[in-house]
């Protein structure tokens, strides 16, 4: 056996010449390694060696994996301690494993048990452990939780353009009484805006969830929402002006767990919508013809009900900051006639985001697509609104319209983009680049620099069956780009954007 | 936009220098490790006489130690790497895996370890016995000789992991981030919206801790 110097070793020990460049001189000769035994059973010099039992050797037949070993215990209790608010049953159902079952002491059910509860989102920390029960080979597993607080501030609006500001939140309990039942609500106001006829806006919204329902994969939940609207139409260029209305409407639903990454979601929706129409509106076009505008709502008083079906798949580990994996997510709904509805309309609506990890997961490359097609009579308020595809624009919130901004103008493309349309969506190509991980012990885990870019469109259909106008000049497409930080803190996750800016300052 | 931009600056400003000093968490620590030819196989040692101690020890404070105990299995998970001194391409990489678990009967503990020569099972009778065999790095095979050319300047890098949460698991504790509110007409933000979300948001880590070690550069002299 050769002893492999440090290259400092070789040259404070004048062996084997001159070290290569680079080397550090004043390194000194390691000491002699401590001596481990290739076979740490039978050699007594090891580590630990002299009290080291006999391997009795493995049970015949592995439980659940070839990794498993240690003894095979039998579950006689599980004892949950620490949980204040939450119902222990919540938590017992939670874990994988019960009273009765059988298992290596390695078993991968007990490593996961601690993640499986703190998955549920109620506890800081989970800790188990294990105790000697009433008979030899029996065990009592102790959980203890650490609560946390649940209130959850989903999102906040605020910003000013065309309406001189508005200002809303949208808050939830995750763990209602300790019950595991979340809810929530949102309200916003948007004070009027310069358009005749404009009127002040508000919304409100209330929901309540059961996360799992009798510690099954099934979920349950509802929402309620008013929304008191102003809704802006275009009378002429880029003049425009508004027309009263107001939704109540809730919403219910259930949706399945098929695995940890995949949910199917199903629900029913019914709304009544009360608007006031302007009588025979029109438009008033740039080569000055007059035509009628269909403002896609039955005067007076009417219903929307709707059945709607979901799938979501979502493989990011990381949520926030995500460098790897994927999300799909694609809804129908439908409404008709048949269902008690004025309308008789589908729509088909999906978003496909995935991230490709570069230079080990510090970079990474994105492409998200979104959008849908809305097909027959829709009513106005489920057809594709252009700052749903348009980044650079203010969201609407509560189904609210904030801002009727128009939208940049950067390929040139037709300037009376329609502010509703019936196929729309967006690509986006983003980078993102990893400005720092923390351990979980930091009170920032992380944040992303991104840059992204993208094409959005919005059509309805007659943009699709004619037009009067070279094809690039009569496309209703356009460019929009974004930048910004992401952070994941302790208190929540933000993500602060040149768009998101631009939407609630213009 | 002019309003956006200086905002989007100032972050900026706030932002990097944060970010510079995060990123020091990932900067390996430096340790002295003693190499040996062994027939056709270069091994590292690891030195916990030095000041500061050498080794991987470090890896258990009281708790984790104190939790070797609990009757709930802990793992650990070496990954080594020889590479170049200058480049991150490694010649040769190895992966160590050691786990224990106590049996609250018996009133031992079983380790079980997966590394270069096999797998072994062994059982001991007191936690420091354990703890031990699950940090000691003494004559690790880590190279074919082969692959380590002579003169050539090399660096042992080292990451180790106490109970590792494979992406799975950690992807299902922070789906509940991503679920949404439960829908309620606002559709377009569901599938288009951009999020600020304020909550108490504990991180779950990918491993109760973790160890980056780099080695002093070392080379196999000319016989």
């Amino acid at each position: 056996m050769f002893a492999l110097v440090a290259v400092v070793a070789a040259r404070s020990a004048g062996a084997h010449g001159a070290p290569p460049d680079g080397a550090d001189p004043d390194s000194p000769v390691p000491e002699p390694a401590p001596q481990v035994p290739d076979d740490p059973t039978v050699d007594p010099g090891a580590p630990g060696a002299g009290a080291a039992l006999d391997d009795p050797g493995e049970p015949d037949e592995p439980l659940h994996e070839d990794t498993e070993f240690g003894p095979v215990i039998q579950i006689e209790a599980i004892n949950v301690t620490g949980n204040t608010a939450t119902q222990t049953e919540i938590i017992r159902r939670a874990l994988p494993i019960g009273p009765g079952d059988t298992l290596h002491s390695s078993d991968r059910r007990l490593r996961d048990a601690r993640f499986k509860v703190l998955a549920l989102g109620y506890f800081r920390d989970v800790t188990l452990s294990v105790r000697k029960g009433s008979q030899r080979g029996q065990v009592i597993v102790e959980v203890h939780v650490a609560e946390r607080g649940t209130l959850v501030l989903n999102r906040l609006w605020f910003g000013t353009a065309l309406s001189p500001w508005w200002l809303g939140a949208d808050v939830g309990e995750r763990n209602l009484l300790g019950l595991g039942v979340s809810v929530g609500g949102g309200v916003i106001f948007a004070h009027h805006t310069d358009l005749p006829d404009a009127r002040d806006q508000y919304a409100m919204e209330l929901r309540i969830s059961v996360p799992s329902v009798g510690g099954s994969e099934w979920s349950a939940g509802g929402a309620a929402t008013l929304v008191h609207g102003s809704e802006p139409y275009r009378v002429s260029g880029m003049s425009q002006r508004s027309f009263p209305y107001r939704r109540f409407g809730a919403r219910f639903g259930a949706t399945y767990d098929v695995s940890a990454l995949t949910r199917l979601a199903m629900g029913m929706r019914v709304e009544s919508i009360s608007a006031t129409l302007p009588v025979a509106p029109t438009r008033e076009l740039a080569d000055g013809r007059v035509v009628a505008v269909d403002l896609h709502l039955d005067p007076g008083v009417s219903r929307v009900v709707t059945a709607s079906l979901a799938f979501d798949r979502d493989t990011r580990a990381d949520p926030i900051l995500p460098h790897a994996g994927g999300r799909l997510q694609v809804s129908a709904e439908l409404g008709s006639a048949l269902l008690g509805g004025n309308y008789d309309f589908a729509t088909i609506f999906g978003r496909y985001e995935h991230y490709w990890p570069l230079f080990g997961e510090r970079h990474a490359l994105s492409i998200k697509l979104g959008g849908g097609v809305v097909v027959g009579d829709a009513p106005l308020f489920d057809r594709i609104h252009i700052a749903d595809v348009d980044h650079m624009l203010t969201p609407r919130a509560l189904g609210l319209v904030l801002s009727t901004a128009a939208p940049l103008a950067i390929l040139g493309t037709r300037g009376d983009k329609p502010n509703y349309g019936d196929l729309g969506g967006s690509a986006t190509v983003e980078y993102a680049l990893q400005l720092f991980r923390g351990a979980g012990q930091r009170r920032i885990y992380g944040a992303d620099v991104f840059f992204g870019a993208g094409l959005w469109g919005l059509a309805e259909r007659p943009d699709l069956r004619s037009r009067d106008a070279g094809l690039v000049a009569a496309l209703p497409i356009d460019l929009f780009g974004d930048a910004g930080v992401r952070f994941d803190t302790d208190i929540g996750t933000f993500e602060l954007t040149i768009a998101n800016a631009l939407g609630r300052l213009r | 936009m002019r309003r956006a931009v200086t905002a989007l600056a100032v972050l900026a400003a706030l932002v990097i220098p944060t970010a510079t000093a995060h990123a020091d968490d990932d900067k390996p620590e430096i340790q002295r490790m003693r190499f040996v030819e062994s027939g056709a196989q270069l091994t590292f040692s690891t030195d916990p006489t030095t000041v500061p101690p050498g080794g991987i020890g470090k890896l258990f404070d009281t708790t984790a130690y104190e939790a070797l105990s609990t009757g709930i299995p802990s793992t650990v998970v070496i990954r080594i790497q020889i590479a170049p001194r200058d480049s991150d391409t490694p010649v040769a990489e190895q992966l160590i895996q050691r786990s224990v678990v106590y049996d609250v009967w018996d009133e031992i503990y079983t380790l079980r370890l997966d590394q270069p020569g096999g797998r072994k099972t062994i059982k001991v009778k007191y936690r420091a016995e354990a703890l031990k065999w699950l940090t000691a790095l003494d004559d690790v095979p880590v190279a074919r000789l082969d692959v380590v050319p002579i003169d050539q300047v090399f660096v042992l890098k080292m990451v180790v992991e106490l109970n590792p949460v494979s992406k799975q698991t950690l992807t299902e504790v922070r789906r509940w981030l991503s679920q949404g509110n439960g829908g309620g007409l606002d559709r377009g933000g569901a599938f288009f919206g951009s999020f600020v979300s304020v909550f108490y948001n504990p991180k779950i880590a990918d491993a109760d801790r973790v160890l980056r070690i780099r080695s002093q550069p070392f080379y196999r002299p000319a016989p």
